[in-house]
């Protein structure tokens, strides 16, 4: 199996690289034999060869930077995406995919246009916060951290239902996007790390068969605290 | 009088909270209520020194206030870390007169980074000291950059920048700049020509974006540094580390200025080299400074030794949530020739705020413990799962590790007869619970 793991030293703001450790760690303990190739910008892969591919966060500047190399992959990305390769974008790499980004100043670039929905940063106030959300295709909820200073409008089918913490927008209850196998989320770190019912679910679509997943014991002892303790604060707040 | 009357009141309010062991941000913000615009009414003295950054601040301040009173100079400083405008506000006019004249020579501010904008709308620094801008808190502080921006603008025109030169972010805030001056270090001895870091934050030229290289690195993402695009690149320094030994314990200031170090590790020669620097810019002679910083032990209380049973260890108090802070813990760790055994808490994130955000743990490079200095490894608090679950991410031999959610049960754990020294880390947030349980010496 191969793992592109796209952008990895300038998109790496919050230990997003363990989310590729970590797949990289399932597929093979489910007997897979997997490589992982690092690409910067500047550089090329070609996506038809990949089995994941993965986008973490990264600061405003470094994602306009990087929203420009990724337009020579447009095409490439989006046949892999309608093929059905697994594809997570984590922090506000998914930005990128949507059809404006408009900064602080009131700049306004053009996203790939994969999606409608446009994206406005503001650079007075950090929108942050541990989440809970829920979604249909995972039985338990997702924990996680959201880490950022834009909104997004326009999303018609979002990813996650928000139970605690920040959407899309001020006040949204919805987060994140979906197109076939591709999930966007503005989830930061290592999303599958403190998720392991999200790794087992994408570990599963890449391999074709249920993973090995009886070796993932501190995983999931720290997901119920985790969980535990975002629900204490939810129901104290 | 509506001045009077706040500083008076400020000054009352003050009195009464040490009784009670009160903090010092509450007088200030009942003055900022008052008199909004207090900051300004008040006669500051010639030299306003501000020092901010991701790391260090309070050990500089602390530094620079010593050599400054030692030589004969009156300093108001905010001792008690109070660093954002309220703690700075019942700093200055508890340092004044009912008049508004404050009663120093120096003002000495330590201040936070992401709210010096609006303490320093209203006092202007002569001299503003930048030591670093890391991974900090990033759960409220977002990132370097965003920071950056902050800080940005809270620069005044007739400041002097005093910049480390080795931080690539942070010497950019001399872009468009005149008056400013740098520090930073030679090209050490324990340098590495690779780095060593899990993430790389100077992969990248804060002004164009374009890869940039190394000649050395002293730690982390710090060094000489230099754009292969733009020619963005580290400066030439004023004051200097020109060489340092950690196993001796020394370091030695341009060339003539040898100092013994009561801690051996690489921040502290920065946070000893910043007040130098500072030091100098007032006017105390160089060879005076370093005799006042010679074997200088912090009073911060972030170092401390201690005794379990019939062993003896010391407690390296790191920030949760600042990779950089515990790679430096785990350097001096893993360092130690005689062996040790290495005790890991997170219990609560922080003690200011609520998160459960544990994805910093992935930016500390852990992999440094994989050394045969380091003996056995105990790892505790409620959020010891997720250590475990890092570890697993490195080469350290698993049997090498022990875990307890119960800090108490790995405090008994470590109180057997093994000889190895211990080597706490852990946070402010909770270095208190362990500290409960062993014997301060």
């Amino acid at each position: 199996m191969k793992l592109l793991h796209l952008y990895h030293d300038i998109m790496n703001l919050y230990g997003d690289y363990a989310n590729v450790s970590a797949m990289r760690r399932i597929l093979e303990k489910s007997g897979a034999q997997v490589s992982v190739d690092r690409i910067s910008p500047g550089e090329n892969a070609d996506f038809a060869d990949y089995d994941f591919i993965y986008i973490g966060s990264g600061t405003e500047r470094n994602q306009r930077v990087v929203l420009e190399d990724l337009r020579k992959y447009a095409d490439a990305l989006k046949s892999a995406v309608d093929s059905g390769t697994v594809v997570l974008m984590t922090g506000n790499s998914f930005e990128m995919l949507g059809k404006t980004l408009t900064d602080a100043k009131g700049n306004t670039v053009n996203g790939l246009g994969f999606f409608d929905f446009t994206v406005t940063e503001q650079n007075k106030t950090r929108v942050t916060g541990d989440v809970i959300y829920t979604c249909d295709f995972l039985t338990q909820p997702l924990v996680g951290f959201v880490n950022k200073c834009s909104e997004i409008k326009g999303i018609s089918e979002p990813l996650f239902r928000v139970t605690m913490g920040p959407g899309d927008f001020d006040g949204s209850r919805e987060e994140g996007v979906r197109m076939r196998e591709l999930f966007g989320t503005h989830l930061t770190g290592p999303v599958l790390i403190k998720n392991p019912h999200l790794l087992t679910y994408l570990a599963e679509k890449i391999l074709g068969k249920a993973p090995a997943d009886d070796w993932l014991v501190s995983e999931r002892a720290g997901y119920q605290i985790t969980l535990r303790e975002l629900k204490r604060r939810n129901e104290g707040a | 009088m509506k001045k009077f009357f706040t500083i008076l009141i400020c000054k009352l309010l003050r009195f009464a909270g040490k009784l009670i062991g009160k903090g010092s941000s509450k007088p200030g913000q009942v003055a900022l209520k008052l008199c909004p615009d207090i900051l300004s009414r008040v006669q500051l003295p010639k030299y306003i020194i501000a020092v901010t950054g991701s790391n260090g601040k309070t050990s500089t301040v602390e530094m620079i206030a010593h050599i400054l009173t030692k030589n004969g100079k009156t300093v108001a400083w905010n001792r008690e870390g109070s660093n954002q405008i309220e703690g700075v506000t019942t700093l200055v006019l508890d340092s004044a007169t009912l008049g508004g004249r404050v009663k120093a020579d120096i003002l000495l501010i330590e201040s936070d980074e992401r709210f010096a904008r609006y303490t320093f709308r209203y006092i202007h620094p002569t001299h503003y000291v930048i030591t670093n801008l890391y991974r900090d808190q990033l759960t409220r502080n977002g990132h370097p950059e965003w920071v950056y921006d902050a800080l940005l603008d809270s620069i005044t025109d007739g400041t002097q920048l005093i910049l480390n030169a080795d931080d690539p972010l942070v010497s950019s805030f001399a872009q468009g700049r005149k008056d400013v001056v740098w520090f930073g270090a030679d090209k050490l001895s324990s340098d590495t020509e690779e780095l060593q870091s899990v993430y790389n934050d100077g992969a990248y030229c804060p002004i164009c974006k374009a890869p940039m290289t190394y000649t050395t690195h002293h730690y982390n993402h710090i060094g000489h540094y230099a754009c292969t695009k733009c020619g963005y690149k580290r400066q030439n320094t004023r004051y200097t580390i020109t060489s340092v030994d950690l196993d001796k314990g020394e370091m030695t200031i341009d060339g003539k200025h040898t100092i013994t170090l009561a801690l051996k590790s690489l921040y502290n020669i920065y946070n000893i080299l910043s007040a130098y620097t500072v030091a100098s810019i007032v006017g105390i002679d160089g060879a005076q400074i370093a005799a006042d910083m010679n074997n200088y032990v912090l009073k911060n209380g972030r170092v401390i030794t201690f005794e379990l049973g019939s062993r003896r260890g010391t407690l390296l108090t790191s920030k949760h949530e600042n990779s950089i802070s515990y790679d430096q813990s785990i350097r001096v760790a893993s360092a130690y020739k005689e062996g040790c055994d290495v005790l890991i808490i997170v219990d609560a994130v922080s003690r200011k705020y609520f998160t459960s955000d544990v994805s910093w743990l992935y930016d500390i490079d852990f992999e440094m413990l994989n050394s045969d200095n380091v003996r056995q490894i105990v790892l505790a608090g409620t959020y010891v799962n997720d250590l475990v679950t890092r570890f697993s991410y490195t080469d350290i031999p698993s049997e090498r590790i022990k875990s307890f959610e119960d800090i108490g049960e790995a405090v008994d754990h470590l109180n057997s007869d093994r000889s190895e020294y211990i080597y706490a880390i852990t946070c402010f947030s909770d270095k208190g619970k362990f500290l409960a349980k062993v014997r301060e010496v």
